[in-house]
């Protein structure tokens, strides 16, 4: 319990912010570090990399679009297995991007079917910023 | 705020319940939730566990797709699914028969190419396993309407677009 009671002081003090954030500050901060004119996500180019199509993992044109469709709100469904996924935007699912190792998991996975390969700091980002803001 | 605040609250309870170690309990729900994300949770009893332990060594390339975990999480499934395994422990008449067909010298990735699960698939013609709705074998659920409770009795099947099956 007082665990508990030192977690809650120190959040009303320091003030307190989704996780995702946090993640995605730290992302910030890799991409300014690698590029001092770096300015920012942008939610534009989250769009082209979440909507265009390319030779994925299995040898097939693919997108993230592919299985989570082009309407974020929308249920998507797996292109590979036909199992339904739940929306990926966040405010229409309050699930979506609240556990950071989660969302790190799948990115990682998604990349590499879509794009054979991880995506860089500011690809994350920016497709973060595009999904959270849809 | 006090969301959070909330949210904050029944994170760190938690956090204290996993210092009395994992339950079996949370070994299942890790599963199904890691394991259940892409396609069901296949019940472990349907393979040997020499097939668990190859496929939980590749996962970054499991059929194709990147299904990687982190090293505890894959851990924590390896255990559970070779303590589980069908030569270890096949509860009912269905998984002991597919544990059954599967010789000694074979290490199967895929249940829908045992040989039992091929005898009973047999008679389904391509264009119900092909259609959208089904795409391919694997997809247990679209045809097992109780593939998740872990029963596949013939009454509860039931094909999309055609309807309970009758021999
Ligand atoms: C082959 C299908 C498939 C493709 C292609 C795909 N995803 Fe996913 N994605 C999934 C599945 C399945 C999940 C997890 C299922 C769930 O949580 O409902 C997921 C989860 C996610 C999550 C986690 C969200 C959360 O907080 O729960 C993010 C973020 C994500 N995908 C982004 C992407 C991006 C970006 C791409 C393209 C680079 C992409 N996905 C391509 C299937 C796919
Ligand atoms: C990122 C998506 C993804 C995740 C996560 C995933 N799988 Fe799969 N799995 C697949 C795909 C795709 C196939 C091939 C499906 C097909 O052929 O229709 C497959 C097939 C299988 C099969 C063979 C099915 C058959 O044909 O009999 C087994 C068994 C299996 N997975 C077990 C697992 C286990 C155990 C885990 C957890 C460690 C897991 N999968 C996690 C995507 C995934
Ligand atoms: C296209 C629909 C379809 C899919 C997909 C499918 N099955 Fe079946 N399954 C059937 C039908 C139909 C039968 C009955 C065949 C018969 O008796 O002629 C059957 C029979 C069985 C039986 C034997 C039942 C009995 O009592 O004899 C088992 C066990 C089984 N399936 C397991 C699975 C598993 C595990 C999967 C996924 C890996 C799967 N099935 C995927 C349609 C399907």
């Amino acid at each position: 319990m007082k665990k508990v009671l030192t977690v809650l002081g120190l959040m009303v003090t320091l003030g307190f912010s989704a996780p995702i954030d946090g993640y995605m500050q730290s992302l910030a901060n890799e991409a300014k570090k690698a590029d001092p004119s770096f300015k920012g996500f942008d939610a534009v180019s989250g769009k082209q990399i979440f909507t265009s199509e390319h030779i994925g993992k299995k040898g097939q044109n693919i997108s993230c679009a592919s299985c989570h469709t082009n309407d974020l709100k929308q249920a998507g469904k797996n292109t590979f297995t036909a199992k339904v996924i739940d929306p990926l935007s966040p405010k229409a699912n309050k699930e979506r991007l609240s556990d950071v190792k989660n969302v790190e998991k799948w990115l990682k996975r998604n990349f590499n079917d879509v794009y054979k390969r991880e995506g860089t700091v500011v690809e994350k980002g920016d497709v973060l910023t595009y999904i959270k803001n849809y | 705020m006090k969301k959070y605040l909330i949210i904050a609250t029944v994170a760190t309870l938690f956090s204290g319940v996993t210092l009395f170690g994992v339950e079996s309990k949370t070994v299942e729900k890790v599963y199904q939730k890691e394991c259940g994300s892409c396609h069901m949770a296949y019940q472990p009893q349907f393979l040997p566990q020499r097939s668990w332990s190859k496929m939980m060594k590749k996962l970054d390339n499991h059929f194709d797709v990147d299904a990687s975990l982190d090293a505890n999480d894959n851990k924590t499934i390896l255990v559970y699914l070779t303590s589980n395994a069908g030569d270890v422990k096949a509860s009912t008449k269905h998984f002991s028969k597919m544990s059954n067909s599967i010789t000694s010298n074979e290490t199967p990735l895929r249940i829908s190419q045992t040989p039992y699960f091929l005898r009973e698939h047999r008679g389904i013609p391509k264009r119900f396993i092909e259609q959208k709705e089904v795409k391919s074998l694997a997809n247990c659920t679209a045809c097992h309407t109780t593939a998740n409770q872990g029963s596949y009795s013939e009454r509860a099947i039931k094909i999309p677009n055609y309807g309970r099956w009758e021999d």
